[in-house]
């Protein structure tokens, strides 16, 4: 049993076994590896926590903005649309 | 052994599921990191039955077990003891660089054979509700010496032409995810097994059906038949009514349930269902460093799909402790916010081998109609107010100017496609009037956007009661 896994749950063995792999592997085993491992849900290594565990410490901080924004006039995108919708004006009259 | 049966003993007698189940482990302990190798010294294929039948029968009047039982996990034992043999085995070979020896295959049919032994035993009542948990390691390891042997078998098959002595023709018509395919079938029936035990509650193993459910996702998800998922959705809906709360549940069982049926119903376009389960997975999951890549991985959906429901964004205190959702998502919503429409489509583009990969292309894609509609709204309010007619209040009754020439929409998307510019010239652009007309009709038909257009005076007449709801205008 190799000793950077003990005491590990067993979801995290084979990550580190997958690794010692790559060392031989590198060529074909490593991007495979990546590439499922990346995106997989991991096994939480606990099972069960306490309600408060999951109040968020930052929880206070605004976490969601709406999409839209009034007040960002100042930018070169806001000035370009201003100047193009002057010039439709003007050409109007 | 001794070790491993002493340590059977107390679980028992003191009904300590996690203590039972770490015994059937087939990796060490924290406190013993020597454990396999011990058990593998301890005895040998001809004295395990002996031996272990002995360590249950000695001081078996301390836990008091039934013959039948006793002779369940006896077997359970044994073949734990053989899984130990053929796994040592196969990690020593790993760690020796001898890649193509080391034999996945014998470890995972092992395995299963302790799976079919637990299997068996839940079937014939010899093994109570609480250590239901054992099936929790069953299906884990299961489902990670499937994948190891697939992975073998991948790289065997690659080497087959120099190391073909070694190999019969079995091997070259296995598919590459065989022995998932089948850990999903084992998986399978302990998922029956959970859900239609019909022992009263707190003596049940329907406390197992969402870790066992949560396992079958991952598989599926693994083996892309993701569709498959919706086959154990019903079950579980079906028999809803008998099973405990949901919120009684581990919450990591909570969490991740969460996220697999909010992925779920996200590739199925269902946005609001997914909404309500990443969110209820994102609030559950602590804020924790083991946590870490989950949480990503719960908003890396979960943003898409607000984006789409309730229009809004992540802000940068969200994604600060995620730079991969920074990246990912950073640019594509400050395009959104501004209207930038030749900013998001080449956000799209930058980013589209990761969205593809999340499988969340499409539904960012759909973001642009608020990235339209942030457009649209910036010429409603460059457009000023009506003159103010005597009699009318001060400024909180001002009335904004609602009939908007579709020359100034033509315009703002101009500017948002930056179509002046690929054109080499002011102008008319490159879009035509229809274009716009069609961009307006499809934010009016998705009430983005309140309104109508009048070709007639090539207006459109927007309303005076929240021309674009839910943004405050």
């Amino acid at each position: 049993m190799s000793g950077a896994a003990q005491g590990e749950p067993n979801t995290t063995k084979a990550v580190v076994n997958d690794a010692k792999n790559g060392e031989t592997m590198k060529d074909q085993q490593k991007p495979a590896v990546t590439l499922g491992e990346d995106d997989e849900f991991e096994d939480f290594p606990v099972e069960d926590w306490a309600e408060e565990d999951t109040e968020d410490p930052g929880a206070n901080q605004h976490l969601w903005e709406e999409s839209w924004d009034d007040d960002d006039t100042s930018d070169d995108f806001a000035k370009l649309l201003k100047e193009e919708l002057r010039k439709v004006d003007s050409s109007k009259r | 052994m001794d070790t491993v049966l002493y340590e059977f003993r107390t679980a028992i007698r003191t009904s300590n599921a996690s203590l039972l189940a770490s015994t059937i482990t087939p990796a060490p302990p924290a406190h013993d990191p020597g454990r396999l190798y011990a058990i593998l010294r301890s005895t040998n294929s001809y004295s395990i039955e002996a031996d272990v039948r002995y360590g249950l029968m000695q001081n078996n009047r301390e836990i008091s077990l039934t013959k039948a039982r006793s002779a369940a996990w006896l077997d359970v034992y044994i073949a734990y003891y053989k899984v130990v043999v053929v796994l040592l085995d196969a990690e020593e070979k790993t760690n020796q660089g001898k890649l193509l020896e080391a034999d996945w295959n014998r470890v995972y049919e092992a395995w299963k054979e302790l799976v079919t032994t637990l299997i068996k035993g839940f079937n014939a009542g010899h093994f109570e509700g609480w250590t239901t948990p054992c099936l929790y390691v069953a299906v884990r390891c299961l489902r990670e010496f499937a994948i190891k042997a697939d992975e073998a078998n991948t790289r065997t098959k690659g080497a087959i032409t120099f190391n073909s002595g070694l190999q019969d023709d079995v091997v070259g018509a296995l598919d590459k995810n065989d022995k998932l395919e089948d850990a999903a079938r084992v998986i399978n029936r302990i998922f029956g097994l959970c859900i239609s035990d019909r022992a009263s509650l707190d003596e049940s193993r329907k406390w197992g059906v969402y870790y066992i459910t949560n396992m079958m996702f991952k598989t599926y998800f693994k083996l892309n038949s993701i569709s498959l998922s919706k086959n154990i959705l019903r079950s579980l809906n079906a028999t809803a009514s008998d099973l405990p709360n949901f919120a009684l549940f581990p919450k990591s069982h909570q969490v991740t349930f969460n996220y697999y049926v909010g992925v779920v119903s996200f590739l199925d376009e269902d946005y609001t269902r997914a909404e309500s389960h990443l969110a209820a997975a994102h609030r559950l999951c602590p804020a924790v460093p083991f946590a870490h890549k989950n949480r990503a991985l719960i908003l890396t959906y979960l943003i898409p799909c607000r984006l789409l429901t309730t229009h809004v964004l992540p802000t940068p205190s969200l994604l600060a402790p995620y730079p991969g959702l920074q990246q990912l998502f950073g640019p594509l919503s400050a395009c959104v916010r501004r209207g930038d429409l030749a900013g998001f489509d080449a956000a799209l583009v930058a980013g589209e081998a990761d969205f593809v990969k999340r499988r969340i292309y499409l539904t960012l894609e759909r973001g642009r109609d608020v990235a339209v509609r942030n457009l649209f709204r910036k010429v409603f309010l460059a457009g000023g107010f009506e003159p103010v007619k005597d009699g009318q209040g001060g400024e909180a009754e001002r009335l904004r100017r609602t009939r908007i020439p579709l020359a100034e929409f033509a315009a703002a998307v101009r500017v948002g496609t930056r179509a002046d510019a690929r054109e080499g010239g002011a102008g008319e652009g490159g879009l035509e009037q229809d274009e716009v007309e069609c961009m307006l009709a499809n934010l009016i038909y998705k009430n983005l956007m309140k309104g109508y257009i009048s070709r007639a005076h090539g207006m459109v007449v927007l309303s005076k009661a929240g021309a674009f709801p839910g943004t405050g205008v």
